[in-house]
């Protein structure tokens, strides 16, 4: 009972200071920005999508028309043949799209880093520069979106830093520290009651304010990720409360108290994360690609001076069945086969290329994943991005995809090819219904 | 007045936990300018090498047609400033690669922020770090108890009691705070100087007097206004919640609101529309690979009638190297129309939250910082029209050599040798100079010193009947 009218009088304390009440408001105001930001680019990047669906839709429309018309391509590029296997491939639309999670109204993460949509064709890879990011103000993502993962990371223990600065501290000031101990029995039991009583009220404005964002991008369609946020944003608020806590305990007086927690969030969110920045940048500084370079214009080149025999075995090493196809055995047709499938080399040549730079990512990712036991806000946003699906992995998993779908596309490029097919119509949506995929 | 700013200083340097914090920071600081210092030269090294090969590769080709060697093309890297290791700007969300070739203009690729998951939304640990959001907080810490306690003391009412006019003391108190982290900037500029000895040239040292000045400037702003709310306000506490206050609305809310507003009210195209949009535009032009393409034949009918010849075998030249310089130029056009719209577009973007500054110096700050440091969208895009002219002598040569190096029109198995490949020069950065874009940043400095102006008259004007005790 003692303890509720702690609570309680804590609340009238609340209520009658505007400066708490006001900061609460901000937050909520920047939450709610944070979370109209998340809907936003959500909305934004569905709609792009949508939009490239349909290019693609059209594009497919045209290529058919050829085939219902017998034409074999535009009369103005004459070269071009859609019942070949590899020009009905090449005008094969075929987009692979991150579509954005409903999660992301919370966090945007790294999705500014990178792009979300990819035209697949044969000669395609995950580093291609039509997979940079939307062209956006460098400065804008420099300084950062407010998204409401940044008002829960950043302004969330600056709204508990205001909320519970005086506790204690002003008692011990005004010097009837002693009688409030004597009245309500237990020092620590007086303080955590004063400070439940914030972790209450702010676990009820970031439910509400999830619960707002739920509705801006129907967060529940998506399994459990509500309660993950929410769970993950508690055990971050819980963080913060023992440090101010044992600050509060430990504190002599409201302005030591408030340096030193303004102190420690300093060192959280800006020195720790920009120092371990700086020293990944140092041990493992910037990839310029130059394997992939190297692979995409000297090996490209050997690969085409290479001999016959050569990148024949290389060709049936890698699809053993070419052996056995129609081509195989033709002298004079296997030439212009041979030639188009050089493609599968240079796709293994870039795979190994972007395998190294994958590995240097990785471990660089390593390096910072040692330091979350002292960098505890990289920790929750990384947290935060694999929620919204738009940390670094969920990009590499989409790159993955891509390099599945390229490895596929080459593969039925080959088998046609060698295979001696003619496209019609059929196969041409043959083509476009198994590419998707 | 001279005689209070000395006492202030003596007062400071005789506490402890001012000394303890000086000590703490100033390693923090001299930690931030070394590892800055030396993660640019490593890049610096990065950069290096991979320019070398790249050039290497080139100079190695021993023969190839030059429009295949078009095709191949080259590299061009993003070279780090030897600035940026006191702010990085948006070096680090800006790609590093960009590939030049014929027929294309590239985007640039690969951001270091693309390269590993997420860490500091505020960046590296360099200077401009603690510059700009741990140094103000410093000076607030300094600042915020310094008039009331003298009230509380009663020794402000002695010192007026003695002949001090309020005003002296409050401009005193301001200047004294101010003085030490002027006395930090110049600590950190000085090291930085050593540390750089070999490498400085009056640009470098334009640009980093210029940095020194913006950021005196709004030190002294935050010094004022802190030293004004301890002197209108009988509670420090509230002086310092105020000041809190005003720091994480100038430093973390306002630039991301009006940056992102900026960016709604001159919205870009999304990288689809632009692409779109460049191809529909592109497809109007000349076809440099299709001879069947009408405006080709009409080019190729102009330049028969040029040379006096009724086909193009009886040519001296080889017309394929001349289309394809024809379909260059008609790309250029599209490249320019188009990139110069987004460039207006970012520049709109730019001048809008530029005029943040009226509401918050801390933008106008951040603006000179990475201007002057070399490190803002400017210079970038200034970076970028570097390449995309490079790119154009380069593709140009190669498509001259093509044309009148001897070769014969539909002679694609002609092969320029190495000397020719080693005669086309490599790509070399000139920095901007700082006067060359100091226009720019006009606005930013103006605010800047108008916000210390602001803070004078608030001072002098909101001080005038401050109550003593």
């Amino acid at each position: 009972m003692r303890h509720l009218n702690i609570f309680l009088y804590e609340f009238k304390h609340f209520v009658r200071s505007p400066f708490k009440i006001i900061a609460l408001l901000l937050f909520i105001i920047a939450s709610v920005y944070g979370l109209h930001n998340g809907a936003d680019l959500y909305e934004k990047q569905n709609a792009e999508v949508e939009r490239i669906y349909k290019e693609a839709e059209t594009k497919k429309e045209t290529i058919l028309s050829y085939f219902e018309n017998n034409e074999k391509g535009p009369k103005n590029r004459p070269w071009i043949d859609v019942t070949t296997p590899f020009w009905a491939i090449w005008n094969t639309p075929t987009y692979h799209f991150k579509k954005p999670s409903p999660a992301i109204v919370y966090n945007i993460g790294q999705t500014e880093q990178y792009g979300f949509y990819k035209a697949i064709n044969t000669y395609s890879s995950p580093y291609d520069a039509d997979m940079a990011k939307e062209i956006a103000n460098p400065e804008r993502i420099q300084s950062g979106t407010l998204d409401f993962a940044f008002a829960v990371l950043f302004l969330l223990p600056l709204l508990l830093l205001i909320l519970t600065y005086n506790i204690k501290g002003q008692e011990a000031e005004q010097g009837f520290l002693p009688l409030v101990f004597t009245q309500t029995g237990s020092k620590n039991w007086w303080m955590l009651s004063r400070t439940a009583f914030y972790i209450i009220l702010l676990l009820f404005v970031l439910l509400g304010l999830l619960l707002y964002g739920a509705m801006l991008t129907n967060v529940f369609e998506t399994s459990s990720v509500f309660w993950s946020v929410f769970i993950w944003v508690t055990i971050y608020l819980i963080f913060w409360v023992i440090i101010y806590f044992l600050i509060i305990k430990y504190g002599k007086n409201t302005v030591s108290n408030t340096l030193q927690m303004v102190g420690v969030w300093l060192l959280f969110s800006f020195i720790v994360p920009a120092a371990i920045q700086q020293w990944v940048s140092i041990e493992k500084p910037t990839n310029l690609m130059v394997d992939i370079i190297d692979a995409k214009r000297d090996k490209t080149d050997e690969i085409y001076e290479q001999a016959s025999d050569l990148s024949d075995k290389q060709l049936f090493n890698l699809y053993p069945n070419l052996k056995q196809t129609k081509v195989a055995s033709d002298t004079i047709l296997i030439k212009g086969a041979r030639r188009r499938s050089l493609i599968a080399l240079i796709n293994i040549a870039m795979k190994n290329a972007t395998t190294k730079v994958e590995k240097d990512n990785r471990s660089k990712n390593e390096l910072i994943a040692k330091t979350y036991w002292f960098n505890p806000l990289t920790y929750f946003q990384n947290k935060l991005n694999h929620l919204s699906e738009t940390h670094y992995d969920d990009y590499q998993t989409y790159r993955n995809d891509i390099q599945n779908l390229v490895d596929k596309r080459i593969e039925i490029l080959v088998y046609e090819l060698w295979n001696d097919v003619t496209v019609d119509k059929i196969k041409y949506l043959e083509y476009n219904k198994t590419l998707k995929k | 007045m001279l005689q209070i700013i000395k006492n202030e200083c003596r007062y400071l340097v005789r506490s402890r936990i001012f000394i303890g914090i000086s000590i703490a920071f100033i390693a923090i600081l001299l930690l931030s300018v070394f590892l800055g210092n030396y993660q640019t030269q490593k890049q610096e090294q990065t950069y290096k090498n991979a320019k070398e090969h790249v050039r290497q590769q080139w100079v190695s080709i021993d023969e190839m047609n030059s429009h295949s060697a078009a095709h191949y093309g080259t590299y061009v890297f993003k070279p780090s400033n030897l600035l940026s290791s006191l702010d990085e700007g948006v070096n680090n969300v800006t790609g590093n690669v960009l590939r030049v070739e014929g027929h294309v203009q590239n985007e640039i690729i690969h951001s270091e922020a693309s390269q590993m998951q997420a860490v500091s939304r505020f960046g590296k640990l360099k200077p401009s770090l603690l510059l700009q959001y741990i140094v103000p907080l410093v000076l607030v810490f300094l600042a915020f108890n310094s008039v009331s306690s003298e009230k509380q003391s009663g020794r402000l009412k002695l010192l007026v009691l003695q002949g001090a006019k309020p005003i002296q003391i409050i401009l005193s108190k301001t200047i004294s705070v101010w003085l030490y982290s002027v006395l930090l900037l110049i600590f950190i500029l000085l090291i930085y100087g050593i540390l750089n000895f070999q490498s400085l040239t009056p640009e470098i040292l334009t640009r980093t007097l210029l940095f020194f000045l913006s950021y005196c400037s709004y030190y002294f702003i935050i010094s004022g206004l802190t030293i004004f709310f301890s002197a209108r306000w009988q509670n420090a506490t509230l002086a310092l919640t105020s000041m809190l206050g005003i720091w994480i609305i100038w430093t973390l809310f306002l630039p991301n609101i009006l940056m992102s507003s900026a960016e709604q009210w001159h919205a870009l195209p999304s990288r689809n529309e632009f692409q779109s949009a460049m191809k529909e535009d592109r497809s109007k032009g000349l076809d440099g690979h299709n001879p069947a393409d009408k405006r080709g034949l009409a080019l190729k009918e102009k330049v028969l009638k040029e040379y006096g010849v009724d086909s193009l075998s009886q040519l001296p030249i080889n017309f394929d190297g001349m289309r394809m310089q024809a379909d260059e130029e008609y790309g250029n056009s599209v490249w320019d129309k188009h990139f110069g719209n987004n460039r207006d577009i970012l520049q709109k973007q730019k001048q809008k939250f530029q005029l943040g500054g009226i509401v918050n110096p801390f933008i106008s700050l951040q603006n000179t910082s990475m201007g002057f440091m070399g490190s803002d969208n400017l210079h970038h895009q200034e970076f970028l029209l570097q390449v995309e002219h490079y790119r154009r002598v380069f593709i140009k040569m190669l498509n001259d050599q093509q044309t009148f190096g001897g070769s014969k029109t539909g002679d694609w198995g002609w092969k320029e040798d190495n000397a020719f490949f080693k005669s086309v020069p490599d790509f070399k950065y000139k920095p901007t100079q700082i006067s060359t874009v100091i226009s720019n940043y006009i606005l930013d400095v103006f605010l800047l010193i108008l916000w210390s102006i602001l803070i004078i008259v608030l001072i002098v004007c909101g001080t005038k009947k401050i109550q003593i005790v």
